[in-house]
């Protein structure tokens, strides 16, 4: 009796991953037959622990963000000193006026324990120039216009991908919404219903011939 | 979509009544609304708790990354039941060869206030249990809606293990022939 539909069968009965084979019509109705009376007093509704989980992996996928990136020891503080709120509270401000209001204030990304770390030679950044940097928990674009360096973070402020330089557009582009930013942090373009903020500006010096940026201590 | 519509969709957005021209705030919106209904879709047509997750899993992974936010939620919906046709076939085609169920478009995702899983699965298979021999019938209860082993339900019937394995696989065989003569 130990057929594979047999197998199959008791398969499901058991909640296990059923075997393939290759089923002959008469064989693929039982099959069906099986799943039906198999889902009849089952509607089917997700465990908790596959829901959270599967959104975990999502949220890993979609913002290409390993785990355990230590990006979250940045504080977030306003332009205006007035605006040293807490991140959710200005996330919130965005979210909720960005149809009407101003477009959001530019913001700073400093870390609460950060070091200044070299990231190029000051001659290798000549004027007009941008340039992408890696150092792990940060990453970000250098520019140099009109003499003065700055910088501004790698990471889309919708969902947190990693922004892309189109060098020839001089634009930061997002691969996951098409949403494009200028290389001085500004919004360019996008196509979503409420406007992301400009990008955050990285604290960035030149010193002893090097271009360096405000980071975290390395884990 | 008005603004007093944009916050309650945020603040709320697992018990959200949404209809017409609405968007969803983010992917996770998306996800919230949506992943019950696909898992109980995938349930009732694979039958077991693994595949139906791994499915899902495929369902999301494959929709969410293209998806345009700004898309209506009916859209959104419509696309990812799409997509959960297409997933449903390849997994048919890779493990059985043939398309033992399908998705059926008409089964309403993409309406403002969607059925769950299969509304009419109880009820058919209730159909099909009454339409059996009393003793195909009762094997079949005993199995699939009474959870017992193949040793239990050969007691409860008064006979031998493998009797019941020969009673339990005509009494299939038997339901899908009554199960095909409800769909013609």
């Amino acid at each position: 009796m130990n057929t594979p539909v047999w197998r199959y069968v008791e398969d499901l009965l058991r909640q296990r991953k059923p075997r393939p084979f290759k089923a002959s019509e008469e064989e693929a109705a039982e099959v069906r037959a099986a799943i039906l009376l198999n889902s009849a007093d089952d509607d089917g509704e997700p465990s908790e622990d596959f829901v959270e989980g599967l959104r975990d992996r999502l949220a890993g996928e979609l913002s290409g963000e390993k785990p355990g990136s230590n990006r979250r020891r940045f504080v977030k503080i306003g332009a205006a000193a007035a605006a040293a709120t807490a991140v959710g509270a200005g996330l919130d401000h965005v979210l909720t006026d960005g149809l009407t209001a101003a477009a959001p204030k530019e913001q700073n990304l400093v870390p609460d324990n950060g070091e200044w770390r070299a990231v190029v030679a000051s001659t290798d950044l000549p004027d007009g120039a941008v340039q992408a940097f890696d150092l792990g928990a940060v990453t970000g674009f250098l520019r140099r216009s009109g003499g003065q360096v700055s910088a501004v973070s790698a990471i889309c402020t919708h969902l947190g991908c990693r922004l892309r330089l189109d060098a020839p557009a001089r634009q930061l582009n997002c691969p996951c919404h098409r949403t494009s930013f200028n290389v001085d942090g500004s919004l360019s373009t996008h196509e979503l219903p409420v406007a992301p903020p400009p990008l955050p500006h990285i604290l960035v010096r030149e010193n002893a011939g090097r271009v360096e940026v405000f980071v975290p201590p390395p884990a | 979509m008005g603004e007093r519509a944009r916050r309650e969709q945020r603040a709320e957005p697992r018990g959200l009544h949404l209809v017409g021209e609405e968007v969803y705030a983010d992917w996770e919106a998306v996800y919230r609304d949506n992943v019950g209904r696909i898992h109980k879709l995938m349930y009732a047509k694979v039958g077991n708790r693994p595949d139906a997750e791994d499915l899902t899993t495929e369902v999301f992974l494959t929709a969410l990354k293209p998806l345009r936010v700004t898309a209506t939620i009916g859209e959104v919906r419509s696309y990812l039941l799409a997509t959960a046709r297409t997933v449903l076939a390849d997994y048919w085609r890779r493990t059985l060869g043939r398309e033992v169920t399908t998705l059926d478009e008409e089964l309403g995702i993409s309406t403002p206030e969607p059925a769950s899983g299969d509304p009419s699965a109880p009820a058919r298979a209730a159909a099909i249990l009454a339409a059996l021999p009393e003793r195909y019938r009762r094997i079949l209860e005993l199995r699939f809606l009474g959870a017992c082993s193949i040793r239990e339900a050969a007691a409860e019937l008064g006979i031998t293990i493998g009797n019941a394995k020969v009673l339990q696989h005509r009494a299939l065989r038997q339901a899908a022939a009554v199960a095909e003569g409800m769909l013609s």
